[in-house]
């Protein structure tokens, strides 16, 4: 009745399913929210895992993309190509970060006023919502949604629940944080650090706090997949120093495979890494295995292994 | 260079995509809804009709050369959010009213106007000065005030959203009995002889003694209760959220029938020639039998009905939630378009000399010839600040 697509599609759907997840969570409209973020979370895994490995692999590819700017930082073009070789090579693409985000954003603004509407705060509210309603004895009984829910009205702003809101934020974002020694990027980060969970939380102060509800867990959960996918990530204090001694290294070591096929080939061999030297660039052994401890370059010592076929069969011709 | 500029474009996406994100939910946040309006109607006496504006004002207009008189803004209980929707008195969203709003339908006794904000106040004003005769409560604010007041007896009854029902003294404001039910009251109450009938969210309706507040009998049904009761020979017709309309026994509280909509009946009844005229929030209006509830006719208004219907001579006239004005001639049981106003209607018409008045939610109030359905000239409810 009178539905737009968005409203058909999206809206009538996630509302309806509130409503009945609200019957059987002890008609607690918390819980009915809490429970759809956790579904949607689950549904949208793949996407988020893949944003998440995305940065991940783009925070990696950081020092050779300085060193690639440093170098051809006179030959646009030249730079240009060099860059979508790297990103070729690596199969790392530049909008997989921004891609899964664009797709989800619909799915976020679809909870978040579905969860407004459902709520219902003033009359016209609920006066509203029965149009979405579907034709369920369960729906229409349960109506009008209590709004009680700990220490909370759902309907009303709540400040502690805003605070949680912006620290949930702030670490999250803490942790997704790049690490990097450019000064513009660092400042960049800082930037979005601070920005989003102060400007969400202050948005917590004036909307009802079932919506507070829906962005503390989605962070937690955010959070969790985070630590699953990256570890503690920015919010180990020494990761930044580390990598900036990494890059040095780096830089080094680029270097010196550079020089001679500049110089004609010449014969500079490529040494296999020893394991004190693999240490250094931020792997250490445990058992038999290698473990990451954060760095910025090849994910594990073996990720050669990776490289096209001619750059695997060039290293072997020069050993 | 290249990837430098690369790089900063990509960080003001970033940024851009933040922004975009706040302000998406900033306005979104505001979706259809959210924001309290009110949807007063009109109640007419001694030639001037009373109404609750969107400003949070009592307005007066004189109906015969459209003269109008404002009231003092009704006082905010609340301090409204700052980007988003505050949920109490007018809402912080761009393009809320500023002021309280009312719901209610003023209520006349002698030289008084009484009428309720969502502020949780019930004010009393001179009906000829309009000016503030007493404030209930005198310290303070009760929740909101959703449903409309009745006076009757030297009372002023009302129910409210603390899930109490109220009874005060109609000349000074002074509380004479409360009755608690089990959730919040939106609804408004009907007085019938020496009781009154009022639901409430926790699915019952309540009959109780109107002079001393004693509660004697009650019902449940399915679901929430917010529509208006509407008695007639000894039967009380209300609906519920459980989509049925009841017929209930206004002695003993027995169950006579009950009909099943499509959604929720959120208007008041109207009964004429042994037939019960119910619009529903499906888009329908429901003619049934008083004596068993069989259905007689129904008919498609293609919106919903929240507005209740208004009485002229023998034909009933609905207004849809899309603007658009019907009349139902309760002879033939036919259904005219008259007119369609193009604003949307959610408060209960009112009739006056053959004209319909329609509080729309753009501040206006329209006026229609119930006859011929030609549009009067409309009369604004702003005040002249």
């Amino acid at each position: 009745m009178d539905l737009n697509y968005w409203e058909l599609i999206v809206q009538q759907p996630v509302i309806n399913i509130l409503i009945v997840l609200s019957h059987y969570l002890a008609s607690s409209f918390g819980l009915a929210i809490i429970a759809l973020t956790i579904i949607v979370n689950f549904c949208i895994l793949p996407l988020t895992l893949k944003q998440i490995n995305a940065m991940k692999g783009m925070q990696t590819l950081q020092p050779k993309l300085a060193e690639l700017q440093k170098k051809y930082a006179k030959d646009r073009q030249k730079l240009a190509q060099e860059q979508m070789k790297l990103y070729k090579e690596s199969g790392m693409n530049p909008a997989g970060c921004l891609l899964p985000m664009l797709v989800q954003m619909p799915i976020w603004v679809a909870l978040f006023q579905s969860i407004m509407l459902s709520l219902a705060v003033a009359p016209e509210g609920l006066l509203n919502l029965s149009k979405y309603l579907y034709a369920w004895p369960v729906v229409y009984s349960i109506l009008p949604l209590g709004k009680d829910f700990l220490w909370l009205n759902l309907a009303k702003p709540d400040m502690f629940l805003a605070i949680l809101v912006g620290g949930t934020m702030w670490l999250q974002q803490k942790m997704s944080m790049p690490a990097t020694a450019d000064p513009k990027q660092q400042a960049q980060s800082r930037m979005m650090l601070w920005m989003m969970p102060l400007m969400f939380g202050f948005l917590c102060l004036s909307f009802p706090s079932g919506l507070a509800l829906f962005w503390v867990t989605s962070s937690v959960i955010r959070i969790a997949m985070q630590y699953y996918s990256t570890g503690w990530g920015g919010l180990v204090p020494s990761t930044a120093g580390k990598q900036v001694i990494r890059d040095r290294r780096y830089k080094r070591r680029i270097a010196l495979e550079e020089v001679p096929l500049k110089e004609a080939d010449i014969g500079a061999d490529i040494v296999e890494p020893t394991s004190t030297e693999e240490e250094e660039l931020g792997y250490e052994k445990v058992g038999d295995e290698w473990q990451d401890r954060g760095g910025g370059y090849p994910a594990r010592p073996g990720a050669f292994g990776r490289l096209p076929r001619r750059d695997r069969g060039h290293r072997r011709k020069r050993r | 260079m290249w990837f430098r500029h690369r790089r900063v474009l990509v960080g003001k996406i970033l940024l851009l995509l933040v922004i975009l994100v706040v302000v998406g939910l900033t306005s979104l946040g505001c979706v259809k809804g959210l924001q309290s309006i009110g949807w007063s109607g009109g109640a007419v006496s001694g030639g001037t009709l009373f109404v609750g504006s969107k400003e949070g004002r009592l307005v007066a207009v004189n109906i015969a050369d459209e003269s109008r008189q404002w009231s003092e803004p009704l006082k905010t209980s609340t301090p409204t959010g700052g980007f988003g929707c505050a949920p109490m008195a007018g809402g912080g969203c761009a393009g809320a009213p500023a002021g309280v709003a009312i719901y209610g339908t003023p209520a006349v006794s002698e030289d008084l106007v009484y009428i309720g904000g969502y502020n949780g106040k019930i004010y009393a004003f001179n009906s000829s000065s309009l000016a503030t005769r007493w404030v209930y409560p005198r310290e303070g604010n009760l929740a909101p005030i959703v449903g409309g007041l009745v006076v009757a007896q030297g009372k002023v009854y009302f129910g409210c959203s603390d899930g109490k029902v109220y009874a005060l003294d109609a000349a000074t404001g002074d509380r004479q009995w409360e009755f608690e039910t089990g959730d919040k009251i939106w609804a408004t109450p009907v007085i019938d002889g020496d009781r009154l009938f009022i639901g409430s969210f926790d699915n019952k309706l309540y009959a109780l003694g109107a002079t001393d507040g004693s509660q004697k009998w009650k019902f449940e049904t399915g679901g929430a209760i917010v529509s208006v009761p509407l008695v007639h020979d000894n039967t009380v017709y209300i609906g519920s959220f459980d989509r049925y309309l009841y017929a209930v026994d206004a002695t003993d509280g027995s169950l006579r029938w009950k009909f099943m909509g499509e959604n929720w009946f959120w208007a008041k009844p109207v009964v004429f020639n042994n037939t019960v005229y119910a619009g529903c929030l499906d888009g329908k209006v429901y003619a049934l039998d008083v004596r068993n509830g069989d259905k007689v006719a129904e008919f498609n208004l293609e919106s919903p009905i929240s507005s209740s219907p208004v009485m002229v001579n023998s034909s009933i006239i609905f207004a849809s939630q899309k603007g658009v004005i019907y009349t139902l001639d309760t002879g033939s049981n036919k259904l005219k378009r008259l007119v369609d106003i193009e604003e949307e209607v959610y408060g209960p018409l009112c009739a006056s000399d053959g004209v319909v008045y329609i509080h729309t939610q753009d501040l206006t109030l329209h006026r229609v010839n119930a006859n011929t359905g030609a549009i009067l000239m409309s009369i604004s409810l702003k005040s002249k600040e």
